[in-house]
C-alpha cells in the first residue's frame, strides 16, 4: 500500500490512476495474445518449412552422390568452381505490435551455361538446381527463425508486464483507495457524532439557562 | 549479400554448385575458426551451418543465434540426415522463454 494521506483528493487521483492501470493491463493482455498467435503461425511455417528443407536436400545430396559417382569427385570439383550463380539477400522489415521482424528475400541469378555437356553428367545439373531450390528455401527459414526469437522475447517482456500491473500494481492501488476510503468515510462519521454530541450539550445548555 | 556455408567436404561441394561459398570445417577448431571468419564477413547475410558442424560447438552458436544479430544462422541436416535428439524450433522457443507452446 502506499503511504499517502488520505484526502480527496488524492482519493480521486488514485481512482484515476487504478482505472489507467486497469486500462493498461487489458491492453498488454490483448497485445499479448496477439503476440503469441503471430508466434504459434510462424512456428508452425517454420516446422514444415524445416521438413521441406530436408527433403530437398536430401534429393540433392543423392544428386550430388550419383554425379561424383559417375565423374569422380575431383572433376565434380573443377566443374563446381566454374559455375558463377550469385545468390542475393535483399532483406526488408514489417512490424507486428512494435516488433521488427526481418523478411529476406533470395534472388538467384544464374547464368549458364559453365561447363560442356559433353563430358559431365546430367546430376550434377540437378545436383545444382536442388541446391538452388534448397537454398531459397533457407533464407525463408532463417528469416522465420529470427522473426520467431524476436517475437518470442516481446510476448516474454509482455508477459512480465501484465503479471506486473495485474499482481502488484492493481492490488497495491485498490488497497490505496480502499484505504482512503474507509478514513474519509470514518473522519464523516466522527465529525457526525462530534456535531451530535454538541448539539446536545448546547440544547442542554440553553435548557438550563431558561428553567433558571 | 550473400550466403556462406560451414559443413564437410561434400556439402560444401553441393552449395558450390548453387554458387555459395563455404569452408570446410571437420573438428571443432576449424569450426570455430570457419564460424568466426563467417560472422567477420561483411558481405555474409545468412550462414548455413550443418548440424553436425553446430553440434561441435554447440554453446557459441547458440549464444549468437539469441543475440538477434546479423548475419542470420541456418542449421541444415547433412548427407547422412539430421542428427538424432537435436533440439526442434518448437523446443528452442520453449527453453528460451519457458512458454509452452
Amino acid at each position: 500500500m502506499r503511504n499517502v494521506a488520505p484526502t480527496k483528493s488524492n482519493l480521486l487521483k488514485l481512482k484515476e490512476e487504478l482505472s489507467f492501470a486497469r486500462l493498461g493491463q487489458e491492453l498488454l493482455d490483448q497485445k499479448r495474445s496477439i503476440l503469441v498467435a503471430e508466434l504459434m503461425t510462424l512456428v508452425d511455417q517454420a516446422a514444415a518449412l524445416e521438413d521441406k528443407m530436408a527433403l530437398e536436400l536430401g534429393q540433392a545430396y543423392r544428386a550430388l552422390e550419383d554425379a561424383a559417382m559417375a565423374m569422380g569427385k575431383l572433376k565434380l570439383a573443377s566443374v563446381a568452381r566454374a559455375i558463377d550463380v550469385r545468390s542475393a539477400i535483399a532483406l526488408r522489415q514489417r512490424r507486428v505490435m512494435g516488433v521488427a521482424l526481418p523478411v529476406v528475400n533470395t534472388t538467384i541469378t544464374d547464368r549458364p551455361p559453365y561447363y560442356s555437356p559433353l563430358d559431365t553428367n546430367l546430376n550434377i545439373d540437378l545436383a545444382a538446381k536442388e541446391f538452388r531450390d534448397a537454398i531459397a528455401i533457407m533464407g525463408k527459414l532463417a528469416e522465420l527463425k529470427v522473426s520467431i526469437m524476436r517475437l518470442a522475447a516481446e510476448v516474454k517482456r509482455t508477459i512480465r508486464k501484465v503479471n506486473a500491473l495485474e499482481k502488484i500494481a492493481v492490488p497495491d492501488l485498490e488497497e490505496s483507495v480502499h484505504f482512503i476510503r474507509e478514513r474519509l468515510e470514518e473522519n464523516e462519521r466522527e465529525t457526525f457524532t462530534l456535531m451530535k454530541m454538541v448539539k446536545n450539550r448546547l440544547a442542554a445548555a440553553k435548557q438550563e439557562g431558561s428553567l433558571e | 549479400m550473400q550466403y556462406f556455408a560451414i559443413g564437410d567436404e561434400d556439402t560444401i561441394l553441393g552449395f558450390s554448385l548453387a554458387g555459395v561459398r563455404g569452408r570446410i570445417a571437420r573438428n571443432a577448431g576449424e569450426a570455430t575458426e570457419a564460424f568466426r571468419e563467417a560472422l567477420g564477413r561483411p558481405d555474409a547475410g545468412i550462414v548455413i551451418m550443418t548440424e553436425r558442424v553446430v553440434a561441435m560447438i554447440r554453446a557459441e552458436v547458440e549464444a549468437y543465434m539469441f543475440s538477434e544479430r546479423f548475419p542470420l544462422v541456418v542449421e541444415i541436416p547433412d548427407r547422412t540426415g539430421r542428427l538424432a535428439g537435436r533440439p526442434g524450433i518448437r523446443d528452442l522457443v520453449n527453453q528460451a522463454i519457458g512458454i509452452k507452446l
